[in-house]
């Protein structure tokens, strides 16, 4: 009995000895767990900085692209240029050279300038949209003609690059853009108050154009609208469908099994397959027009169908089999289940899986390309059969233009485009908040 | 085993010898049985559920074997056992339950008022207004409490308008004993009440259909004794108008609330009998080792 | 039936289980020596050991508590169902009984005094002829239900719960046999008393002990057959498994 006892104590060292033991060890072991910290900062805050950095480099390259310079210029509306006939004839007046009153105006500023090419130039510091300004205000108000009036016309490219100091004035003359002559007209224009800079809203109303000053990205945005509604109304009704047929009604057997497998491959497809499929398919065989918002859709509809199946899924599988139980056990069919109380529990879940697959979407180029939405399309897309660009194509077509107020411009289209992104990462959120409200 | 002896003098000091006798460890046993055999008498005069060479198959398991029972009308029968003896198993084979499991097989007879259930010209969801069923874990819907009892009427077109509505849902949450707590607050989640109320909302829920047969998982298992307590005074009322099919892991419950139980074993019904012959002299070594404790 | 002799998940449930029936078991051998030293002082006139089985009766009522704190708080503690429930219950009313053949051993010890106090003369031998007989077979009912109780033996528990219409006969025609002694000599009367509270003691010991046989019945075989003619009894407790 007492050997017994003997050996079933525990030795009065032991006690302390498990002691020593984990304090040695222990100052290792919390070093290694700061170490880890360590690590998880360092990522997180080199992670940071280059978000920082990408977005600092484009929010400064492209913040000046939102502010546009304008010349005020005299301005006489001219009854003999405009309306010779004088009998207001709207098409007489649609057709009137209104460019000889923007020259006409600058003559008037610098009477000095004389000579073709001297002429020439000084006519270059104004943008060649000038005289469709005119027209628009003459056509809109007829009284003006006989009026003088100083008018804020929009300035060259040249012009405003040179105001955003984005042209280095010490250069030699023959490798400046801007020589000096026109130097010294823009200077004094400066120095009087007759050039200034303004909201540049030509950005959000144009089209493309092949003048930086004209270009805008409404063309883009209207065609990246139709494509991505056309992939949305395809997509999520398709998308939810097919997850809620495959997760709860699709017997478990070989061919439910392929199917699941080929869309889990479906979403790692490069997304430039697509767009070859879209060409050969929806173009080649169907015949649909190219460069529409209506291929393109249904293109990326494709390309975003696999990752809302997947989404769908995943947020059915999480509705807690409790809840189909209680459904089924008060006699509610199998629809009913899904569609009273299955459904609304993984809606949030959808529609998150939904949206990021659109942000996708909206960010897509690739198989834009392939099926021509590349192409230089000056007018603004009024349905989805019209020709459109996409805003990532567009910043891909500026980015190649060497210009430097085209420069400008596509930061700012990926300074609007991240906003389209974070808008609907934010519409995410809160739709998934609302839903989920209630419980 | 003749060591006693008269003459072995007790001691008077208190020092007592305490193997004066001895106690014999074992004495003939039968130990082994026959799976099929079910001990007790498996009948009832007025049967409203009549079970017979009931069989379970999960693909090649054989998960419950030849179970024959009857359940009486507005009796309580408890179904007790170790886990995986089949007990859930059979439980939801009552209102079918078990056909969203793909790989489940079911032979024999299950008949409620002499239909058999599995007749091809039986509606799963007509059996299920029939026989309700309340869970292990309390499941209300994620709505309001009213909606969570408004839902079994509403699907099977029960009321005509809203006031013949909320007579039931009050008349339902009232048989449930859940009035008064909630009468305040209809519009709350049902998720927002403690466990012992969601469960008595989920048994609401279940009566708000008006079935005849009430399954019941283990409906106190996540409870606390005092709202376990409530939900057994609740089982007692409900069996004047319904009966009860009650599977639960607390033998005392089982004794507690039940008429008649029955013992599940790896698969086969051993024993079935009045719960006050269960609980103080059952007929089979198997049940005796459970409810004592002597398990395993 | 069934009386399951494996082992309860819960160890400390059998250790106590066991306590508690080698408590009843040791009282009953107490119970035991009390008779046997009564009786023995009665026929050795011996009064000093008398008087010890009076004062150990005390002993006894003390084991009948223990016993009975004990069954409370195990049925408390443990909510014994089943054999464990039956087992429970028949040793608490065991201990009743047993307690009782105590006092009935004590009463015993108390007439032996009273007979052979100093006052009066020793009472004649024939007086005094069926007391031997009686409490061997009452010590011997005694003796054998406690066996059966510690084997759980349901055939020797029958025996001893037909043996006590034995003892019954045997006290009647004591009875008769006292009654004519007084009739005869009607100063015996005292003594005859005396004589008569003890055989009634004996007689009483055997209805104890088949109380005991008839819980060991239920115990073993879950039928209650108290109250129940001899032959139904047998049949009950025979019943096949």
């Amino acid at each position: 009995m007492n050997k017994l006892d003997d050996s079933a104590a525990l030795p009065p060292t032991a006690s302390r000895d498990i002691k020593t033991i984990v304090n040695a060890g222990l100052k290792r072991r919390h070093a290694a767990e700061r170490r880890f910290r360590g690590y998880g900062l360092t990522a997180i805050s080199l992670g940071l900085a280059f978000v920082v950095l990408m977005f600092a480099n484009i929010i400064g390259k492209g913040y000046p692209a939102f502010w546009q310079t304008y010349i005020q210029v005299p301005v006489t509306f001219d009854p003999t240029v405009i309306d010779p006939d004088g009998r207001r004839d709207p098409k007489a007046l649609e057709n009137a050279d209104y460019a000889a009153l923007v020259r006409a105006g600058l003559r008037g500023l610098f009477p000095q300038v004389e000579g073709r090419r001297e002429l020439r130039s000084l006519y270059g510091l104004i943008s060649n949209n000038a005289p469709l300004t005119l027209r628009a205000q003459v056509l809109a108000d007829p009284t003006l003609i006989g009026a003088s009036q100083e008018i804020w016309l929009l300035a060259s490219a040249t012009v405003d690059t040179l105001i955003k100091g984005n042209i280095d004035r010490t250069l030699d003359e023959s490798l400046r853009p801007v020589k000096d002559n026109e130097l010294g007209w823009i200077d004094q224009l400066h120095a009087s108050g007759k050039i200034q800079r303004k909201f540049n809203t030509i950005l959000f109303s144009n089209g493309d154009s092949r003048e930086p000053e004209q270009a805008g990205i409404r063309g883009a945005l209207m065609g990246s609208f139709y494509t991505l509604l056309i992939t949305l109304l395809l997509s999520f009704p398709i998308g939810v469908a097919t997850a809620v047929y495959l997760e709860e009604f699709a017997p478990k057997n070989r061919w439910t099994d392929l199917i699941e497998v080929n869309i889990n491959n479906l979403a790692a497809v490069p997304s430039i397959v697509f767009g070859l499929l879209g060409l050969a398919v929806f173009i080649n065989f169907f015949g649909l027009p190219r460069s529409a918002p209506l291929v393109g859709g249904l293109v990326l509809s494709l390309m975003t169908l696999p990752v809302i199946i997947i989404a769908g899924r995943a947020a059915l599988t999480s509705v807690p089999p409790s809840i189909r139980e209680a459904a089924l056990g008060m006699g509610a069919s199998k629809l009913q289940m899904v569609g009273h109380h299955v459904l609304p529990l993984a809606m949030p879940g959808m529609l998150t899986g939904s949206i990021i697959g659109m942000a996708r979407a909206l960010g897509e180029s690739a198989p834009l390309l392939m099926i021509g939405m590349v192409a230089f399309i000056v007018d603004v897309p009024r349905g989805i059969t019209d020709p459109a660009t996409v805003l990532p194509v567009q910043i891909y077509l500026w980015a190649d233009l060497p210009e430097r107020a085209f420069v400008e411009r596509t930061s700012a289209a990926i300074m609007v485009l991240l906003g389209f992104m974070v808008l609907m990462n934010g519409l995410a959120i809160v739709l998934r908040k609302r839903f989920e409200r209630r419980w | 085993m003749n060591t006693m002896t008269i003459e072995a003098r007790v001691p008077l000091d208190g020092a007592l010898n305490p193997n004066a006798r001895e106690v014999p460890l074992s004495s003939t046993q039968i130990t082994d049985y026959d799976h099929r055999q079910t001990v007790g008498k498996i009948t009832v005069d007025n049967p409203k559920m009549l079970c017979r060479e009931v069989n379970v198959y999960y693909s090649e398991k054989h998960a419950l074997r030849q179970v024959s029972l009857d359940i009486g009308a507005n009796e309580v029968i408890a179904f007790i056992g170790p886990s995986g003896c089949g007990k859930s198993t059979f439980l939801r084979c009552l209102n079918r339950m078990n056909d969203t499991i793909a790989s489940c097989r079911i032979t024999g007879q299950i008949q409620l008022d002499g239909d058999n259930i599995y007749d091809k010209n039986i509606d799963v969801v007509q059996l299920r207004a029939r026989v309700g069923m309340v869970f292990q874990k309390p499941n209300p819907f994620p709505k309001s409490i009213y909606e969570n009892v408004a839902y079994g009427p509403r699907i099977h077109g029960m009321v005509n308008g809203k006031a013949e509505l909320d007579e039931l849902v009050q008349a339902s949450l009232e048989r449930a004993g859940l009035i008064k707590e909630v009468e305040k607050r209809m519009d709350e989640p049902g998720t927002s009440l403690s466990g012992g109320q969601q469960q008595r909302l989920c048994i609401a829920r279940a009566i708000a259909v008006n079935p005849e047969v009430i399954l019941m998982d283990e409906p106190c298992s996540a409870l606390d004794p005092i709202a376990t307590a409530k939900i057994e005074e609740l089982i007692d009322e409900l069996r004047e108008n319904y009966t009860l099919v009650i599977v639960t892991h607390s033998m005392q419950q089982a004794a507690r609330v039940s008429q008649r139980t029955a013992y599940f074993h790896l698969g086969d019904l051993i024993e079935i009998g009045e719960t006050d012959q269960i609980f103080t002299n059952p007929k089979h070594k198997l049940t005796e080792d459970y409810i004592t404790g002597r398990f395993g | 039936m069934s009386i399951s002799h494996d082992a309860h998940t819960v160890k400390q449930f059998d250790i106590q289980l066991a306590n508690l029936r080698n408590l009843v078991l040791e009282m009953g051998g107490l119970v035991e020596d009390q008779i046997k030293n009564a009786v023995k002082s009665l026929d050795d006139e011996d009064l000093t050991l008398a008087r010890e089985v009076i004062s150990r009766d005390q002993i006894i009522n003390g084991l009948q508590v223990k016993v009975d704190e004990d069954s409370i708080t195990l049925i408390a503690l443990r909510q014994p169902v089943g054999s464990d429930l039956r087992l429970i219950m028949s040793l608490s009313k065991a201990v009743t009984d047993l307690e009782r053949i105590g006092d009935e051993a004590e009463k015993i010890a108390r007439m032996t005094i009273k007979t052979y106090d100093a006052v009066s003369s020793p009472p004649s031998a024939k007086l005094l002829r069926d007391v031997k007989p009686m409490a061997k077979l009452a010590a011997d009912m005694l003796h054998a239900c406690l066996d059966a109780l510690a084997r759980l033996d349901v055939e020797m528990a029958v025996d001893v719960a037909r043996g006590d219409d034995n003892l019954d006969q045997e006290f009647q025609s004591a009875l008769r046999r006292l009654i004519t002694y007084m009739m005869e000599d009607p100063r015996t009367i005292g003594h005859a008393i005396n004589v008569l509270f003890i055989i009634k003691a004996l007689e009483r010991i055997g209805d104890h002990a088949k109380n005991i046989a008839e819980y060991i019945i239920y115990l073993v075989k879950g039928k209650d057959v108290r109250h129940v003619s001899m032959d139904v009894l047998e049949k009950d407790a025979m019943a096949a498994e």
